[in-house]
């Protein structure tokens, strides 16, 4: 009985912190709130820094973000392939396993879409994006099962192996742009603007918002319902929480590794179809560079979670429309957007380090209680 | 030499872990010039307890006296700094450094200093010549037999000037003839006043080289005796536990059609060692079959064989007249074989998961729970909602998580849901390792109940008071291998004791 006197008197501090925890659960749902709050305070003492006032700054931001509709418009249209790649990483995570190469895989479905576009110009419209849309997500999902193949083969580590494929697909790209798919000027590392009839319609008009961002939200439905309505998904998760058990239920644990990164290459190979169809009608040598490491920010934004994903993207696009256009009209360095990104991911995932500490404890807390009761 | 001092003493050791106490108020004594043996099952908290020794470890509570000395050991540096030295089961050895340069490793203190190899060498040589532990000290280590990687260790701790040596479990790793060079070392550091701990779990090796011998149970210590005083019975007595009550069982045995027929079966384990050794027994219907013996001897390896997820080596395996011999783990559950692990958080449950989704586990690709690969929800709420009745478990709802059941209910979804699968054979072992009192007893029942249905179960524990209580038949491994396999109404605690350590009745009687 000392002993747990002793234990309890140790830990009280202890104890009501994770009183306050089990009363009030609800307010960890809130955690991603504080913390992208807690990321924004930190960017604007960095512009404090840098000698400007962060208030002006950030209703600057929001101004231009939502001064017209074609800004507004602008965020959804940046959020689309933020969506797509978000969910690249946040599907592989539900099983445990890191597919860090979504920029990879985004790159082999924007090739396979364009050169789709190209070829195929004088089909009808609507079958040159079915046809675009069915190749980029082959070549992103075989693309990326070849990561989970490796893995469950020679259990090789998918996070290496998915970084280094990203270097390769660059490699493809690059040779592809100097050679085959050069433009026929042959001036810049690109490609020819595709057909008018290989363009995803607009979806407001006037706009740069098109019909991919539809297709995002779709498949980001498309994510959940595997997820959790399907046999599937429920293995899949199995896999993720644990490994051992699934074994024991007889899981081909393999298999799944294989299945889950053929379905998150698929979404990241998407986001090439969005992106040559939607945005850019070509394919520029090193477009959109950063955009498989923002879907990591994003889906551990989102917690993983389609829903989630879908704001967390919307956030960052509307970081990067409001950031874009501060950045043109005040003498912030443009590096600033990057630096709010990086600080709201950062403090996101600080924060479930914080509260997977505060977890432990509460379950250390309930612990003493039983000793308690068993003496 | 001022005779018999008391080097360590050990005062009042408490260590949790998350869940268990693996050390509960020790008080432990080492005087200089003795061999005292730890003896304790797997997980009884000997290496805990000398890990809190070595630093490894830092005590929940109890403090540490050497030479009479209130000390705090904070890391393996300070322990050596107080002269104790520990040779692990798994050696803490750099394979492709050479023996000199394992030795040395973090011994020397500067940076930029010339490294006087040909110095140390000779120390080693010295040292190696005085204990008969000779070894080329430029050999690289992965060349050496595991043997002689056991002498570097023990070299490692002698050149840091160790006068207590731990030793855990280490004659686990030996043959027999180097086991034997090994304990003719521990008698010469004996002779020169110096002390040593071993840790075992084999009865045999206790009696040949300890003055002392301490029995750890459950984090407690249970008994201490000189080895002049101790017999064979007595110690394996207070090792599997003394106050082993059987009750009075109404089974009597109706032949009844064999279930689970295992014919010389091998399997290797994780070290390419022979796991189990060409084992051969039958489970019948409406039978339990309980296997007795000290875990490590080849339970787990079974188990893990019986559910599909290791290889046989050899040998054939049926169920109710059906080859299951190295079938995958989904069809075996097909077949109706239910698996109660030991380790329910591991192997049994998704702990983030819910209860329904729990309950379900093992349903993920019958046909009945889905509508073209989508979960049927209405069928498996109704699923979960009959086995939380006739299981009584204990939850706000069906979807609660189950992290944050207690361990007694936790356990409940495990059996549920296996006795559910498993309509013709239920493994279950260690099912009740960490229950309370009053989960013990439901699992049980249950167990029973369904012995009643008709089902084959086989039961593998190392409590035998558990194996005593439910059993029909039972069968002592050791090593791989059923020594022997009896009735429950012919079954005498003792003689299961002993050959739960390995000991045949000849070889017992030798010994008296």
């Amino acid at each position: 009985m000392k002993k747990i006197d002793n234990l309890i008197n140790k830990k009280d501090g202890v104890i009501e912190q994770s009183l306050i925890l089990q009363d009030n659960n609800t307010w960890l749902n809130f955690l991603p709130v504080f913390s992208v709050l807690f990321g924004l305070l930190m960017s604007g003492l960095m512009m404090l820094l840098l000698g400007h006032n962060p208030l002006t700054i950030y209703s600057n931001m929001l101004s231009y973000a939502f001064h017209d509709i074609y800004n507004i418009a602008d965020i959804f249209a940046k959020a689309t392939p933020l969506i797509l790649t978000g969910l690249a990483f946040g599907f592989a995570f539900r099983a445990s396993l890191f597919n860090i190469g979504a920029q990879g895989q985004f790159y082999i479905g924007a090739i396979m879409a364009v050169v789709c576009a190209l070829k195929l110009g004088l089909l009808p419209s609507y079958l040159i994006l079915v046809i675009c849309f069915i190749m980029s997500l082959i070549g992103g999902s075989l693309w990326a099962a070849f990561i989970g193949y490796v893995k469950a083969r020679f259990n090789a580590n998918e996070f290496l192996v998915s970084m280094m494929l990203t270097y390769v697909a660059i490699a493809i790209m690059n040779f592809l742009l100097g050679g085959l798919l050069k433009e026929v000027k042959g001036e810049y590392p690109q490609t020819d603007v595709i057909p008018k009839s290989g363009w995803l319609p607009s979806l407001v008009p006037h706009t740069r918002l098109h019909w991919g961002f539809v297709v995002a939200l779709l498949i980001a439905l498309v994510a959940y319902i595997i997820l959790w309505r399907t046999s599937l998904g429920y293995k899949i998760r199995m896999v993720g929480f644990n490994r051992d058990a699934a074994r024991y239920a007889g899981i081909n644990v393999e298999k799944i590794f294989v299945i889950v990164f053929f379905i998150s290459g698929a979404f990241a190979g998407i986001a090439g179809f969005t992106e040559v169809n939607g945005m850019q009608h070509m394919l520029i040598e090193g477009f959109n560079p950063m955009i498989g490491a923002e879907g990591i920010g994003i889906a551990i934004l989102g917690n993983a979670h389609p829903l989630g994903i879908v704001i967390s993207a919307l956030l960052f696009g509307a970081l990067k429309v409001g950031g874009n256009l501060v950045v043109q009209t005040s003498r912030i360095p443009a590096s600033i957007i990057g630096i709010m990104e990086g600080f709201v991911i950062l403090s996101v995932i600080l924060s479930y380090f914080i509260r997977d500490k505060l977890i432990v404890l509460r379950n250390k807390k309930k612990l003493v209680v039983q000793e308690e009761h068993r003496l | 030499m001022d005779a018999k001092c008391n080097l360590i003493t050990l005062k009042n050791i408490t260590k949790f872990f998350p869940g268990t106490i693996a050390n509960d108020h020790i008080d432990l004594t080492l005087v200089s010039g003795e061999v005292l043996a730890l003896f304790g099952e797997n997980g009884a908290g000997k290496t805990t307890l000398m890990s809190i020794l070595y630093g490894l470890y830092q005590p929940d509570e109890g403090e540490i006296f050497i030479k009479g000395e209130r000390v705090k050991i904070r890391s393996p540096h300070d322990a050596m700094e107080y002269g104790i030295g520990m040779i692990h089961q798994h050696f803490t050895l750099v394979p492709v450094h050479t023996v000199v340069e394992n030795i040395i490793l973090g011994t020397e203190k500067a940076y930029l200093k010339h490294l006087d190899i040909e110095k140390k060498v000779k120390k080693i040589k010295e040292i190696g010549k005085k204990y008969g532990l000779e070894v080329n000290p430029y050999t690289i280590i992965q060349q050496l037999p595991v043997g002689m990687q056991q002498r570097v260790e023990i070299l490692k701790a002698l050149y840091r000037n160790a006068q207590i040596l731990i030793m855990d479990e280490p004659t686990s790793v030996l043959t027999s003839q180097e086991a034997e060079k090994l304990f003719n070392f521990i008698h010469d550091f004996k002779a020169k006043s110096h002390s040593v701990i071993f840790i075992s779990h084999k009865l045999n090796e206790v009696m040949e080289i300890a003055d002392r011998i301490t029995v750890l149970r459950d984090g407690k210590i249970v008994g201490n005796v000189l080895r002049q005083e101790a017999s064979d019975s007595q110690l394996t007595h207070m090792m599997i536990g003394r106050d082993i009550i059987i009750p009075k069982t109404n089974s009597s045995i109706h032949p009844k059609s064999e279930m689970l027929k295992i014919k010389n079966l091998t399997i290797m384990g994780d070290k390419q060692n022979k796991a189990i050794d060409d084992l051969s027994f039958t489970v019948r219907e409406g039978e339990i079959f309980g296997i007795a013996g000290v875990s490590g001897n080849g339970q787990e390896e079974l188990a893990q064989a019986l559910c599909g997820l290791r290889k046989l080596k050899s040998g054939q395996v049926t169920l109710s007249d059906k080859d299951i011999t190295n079938k995958d783990a989904l069809s075996i559950i097909r077949q109706g074989v239910g698996y109660i692990p030991a380790d329910r958080h591991k192997e049994g449950l998704v702990l983030d998961m819910s209860i329904e989704e729990n309950l379900f586990l093992k349903d993920h690709s019958n046909p009945t729970f889905l509508h073209y690969g989508f979960l049927n929800q209405n069928k498996i709420q109704e699923n979960a909602r009959n086995l939380m009745r006739n299981f009584e478990i204990k939850a706000a709802s069906s979807t609660s998580r189950v992290m944050t059941l207690s361990g007694g209910n936790q356990q409940k979804v495990a059996v549920a849901r296996e006795v559910n699968v498993g309509s013709k054979l239920l493994v279950a072992v260690q099912p009740t390792r960490g229950l309370d009192l009053g989960a013990v007893d439901y699992v049980h029942k249950t167990l029973l109940k369904e012995k009643k249905e008709g089902k084959a179960i086989l039961l593998i524990s190392t409590e035998l008071s558990e194996i005593m209580t439910l059993s029909d038949r039972i069968g002592v491994m050791y090593r791989g291998k059923l020594l022997k396999i009896v009735q429950r109404k012919d079954a005498k605690v003792d003689e299961i004791g002993l050959l739960m350590a390995g000991i045949t009745e000849g070889k017992a009687n030798e010994k008296n």
